[in-house]
């Protein structure tokens, strides 16, 4: 019999925000398992976004403490904690738009000792093979989605053990959201634990192990994805569903 | 018109562009105006002159003027030295002053405040050690060659200029392909980005100041070297430093030195066609009309 699977990044009592006396995450008590896909839903203004800033050290974290992997990351610079093992693809301007698709990989394979540069630029060209078809094009000139991926790319250089995404399907269309997503799940198989912070709830649920809820800055609920799918709160609140027994407004 | 002028002018704009250097890698990580910058180029020159002068009084061999030149040893390893002391020197402002802005978040109209305090604060300091009489590396008086097309220019002005592009190239390659110069350029695009990325801020900008103050002093020794050494020689360049920086488009090297050759190729025609006294204005309405009609400059990203 094997026992509870180690936590791969947790938080304590964590309270963040941009100014101290306003707060917007409000003691969330948060834990991912190893290899586990996470999605954070919540309404708009619930602090999803502020929330995995905090962890990634964009945003200060007020008191509470973040754990990776047992270790203690609260007070790691934003700069060190990628040496850790924890990546962050932020929702918007999240690769180096005016550097070639190459300089973007070589940048952040800078972490890596210096042998192990080239081989991972050249497993993540595998993995993406579409940025591998013109590494010296300029990351502004990338399409939506390749942008995404060129992002993603930039983040699992470092094999990280966790991964971090603000909303990647933002400003997607459906097909590129699914492709996304399913290099995402792919990515996950192969051992990458992910909290992924989504608006896109249907696509995310699909591909999540479980989700969490933030409102008003808290964590109000958390659950195995596909019985939150299931869920009539969360199909009201986030689905679009209508709860039972209401009449549609003509 | 006298052809004269393209090497008054190259010479000036070497010089220029050098400055220009520091200023834009200054403004595009920073985000601030330095107006402290000239101040590096008059204590580069000084360090150079009071190392170079300790170094001859060592050995008067190293005084010994090397082939056409007009300077001997001392001067280029003096050069070496007053390069490091002049990056330390910008540490320690940036130590002192800038590092605690920065931390406290200040708005840049204060950095930009503090970077003139800084500026008069170098530049009395300077006066005070070193008084305000014009010195020189040297006084040996050096015959202008003959390069053709009625052109002339003398050893010292042929190797500040080649200098000056070896430097240029230097720095285009050290920003372009090496680590260090691509987060330059990450932290100059979007620094908590950079960060996240695993770029360390602080390392890159110790380096920016490292590298501008470090050209700043090469400017400085060339001003010496060709014109004179004066307490005012940094402030006085600031105003085609500036125009320079903005023509080339901010953070862009490359644009910077060409920038600077055509401030001052405009000064020196300026100077030819309308008289000396105007060539200041020459670079005031270079700095005018670039940012009423091109602001992001020849080389530079548009917002």
């Amino acid at each position: 019999m094997t026992g509870p699977q180690p936590s791969a990044l947790s938080t304590r009592a964590l309270v963040a925000g941009y100014e101290p006396d306003l707060p917007i995450v409000r003691g969330v008590d948060f834990s991912i398992r190893s290899g586990e896909l996470v999605i954070v839903l919540g309404p708009n203004g619930a602090g999803k976004s502020t929330f995995v800033k905090a962890i990634a050290g964009l945003v200060p974290i007020h008191s509470g403490a973040t754990m990776l992997g047992g270790f203690d990351i609260t007070a790691v610079p934003t700069h060190e904690k990628i040496r850790h093992g924890l990546a962050f693809v932020p929702q918007t301007e999240n690769i180096f738009a005016t550097m070639s698709i190459h300089d973007n990989l070589l940048l952040a394979a800078n972490v890596l000792p210096k042998e192990k540069r080239s081989r991972r630029v050249a497993d993540l060209y595998a993995m993406f093979p579409d940025l591998a078809a013109r590494p010296s094009l300029r990351a502004g000139q990338l399409s939506g989605g390749q942008r995404q991926m060129l992002a993603v790319a930039r983040a699992l250089i470092v094999e990280p053990s966790v991964l971090i995404l603000d909303e990647p399907s933002a400003g997607l269309s459906p097909k590129i959201v699914q492709e996304v997503f399913a290099q995402l799940k792919a990515i996950n198989d192969t051992g990458v634990t992910i909290i992924l912070v989504e608006q896109n709830v249907k696509a995310a649920l699909a591909i999540a192990d479980r989700a969490a809820i933030l409102v008003e800055g808290q964590l109000r609920h958390e659950g195995p994805a596909a019985t939150l799918a299931e869920d009539p709160i969360v199909a009201e609140l986030y689905l679009g569903a209508r709860p039972a027994g209401k009449a549609a407004t003509p | 018109m006298n052809p004269q002028l393209i090497m008054d002018g190259l010479i000036a704009g070497a010089m220029i562009g050098l400055g220009a250097i520091g200023i834009t890698l200054t403004y595009s990580i920073l985000r601030f105006a330095n107006f402290a910058h000239g101040e590096m180029i008059s204590w580069g020159a000084y360090l150079a002159l009071a190392t170079s002068g300790l170094l001859g009084s060592l050995s008067g061999a190293l005084l010994k003027p090397i082939g056409p030149f007009s300077f001997g040893w001392s001067l280029p390893l003096a050069v070496l030295a007053a390069v490091a002391l002049t990056a330390g020197l910008a540490l320690l402002v940036d130590a002192l002053l800038f590092g605690p802005l920065r931390k406290r978040r200040s708005a840049v109209i204060i950095m930009v405040m503090a970077s003139f305090g800084a500026s008069l604060a170098l530049r009395s300091l300077l006066e005070f050690i070193f008084t305000s009489k014009p010195v020189y590396f040297s006084k040996a008086l050096q015959i202008a060659l003959p390069l053709g097309g009625g052109l002339r220019a003398t050893p010292d002005q042929l190797l500040s200029l080649a200098v000056a592009a070896i430097l240029v190239v230097a720095i285009h390659i050290l920003l372009t392909r090496t680590a260090i110069g691509r987060s330059m350029r990450a932290v100059s695009e979007n620094q908590q980005l950079a960060g996240v990325a695993g770029i360390d801020a602080r390392k890159v900008i110790r380096t920016v100041w490292m590298l501008g103050a470090g050209l700043a002093c090469i400017a400085g020794v060339m001003a010496g070297l060709l014109v004179q050494i004066r307490p005012y020689m940094g402030f006085d360049l600031l105003l085609p430093l500036f125009a320079a920086a903005i023509l080339g488009g901010i953070g862009s090297v490359p644009g910077a030195m060409l920038a600077g050759l055509i401030v001052g190729l405009a000064e020196a025609l300026g100077v030819q066609l309308i008289g000396a006294e105007w060539r200041a204005a020459v670079a005031f309405m270079i700095l005018v009309f670039v940012l009423l009609l091109r602001p992001q400059g020849l080389f530079g990203r548009a917002e």
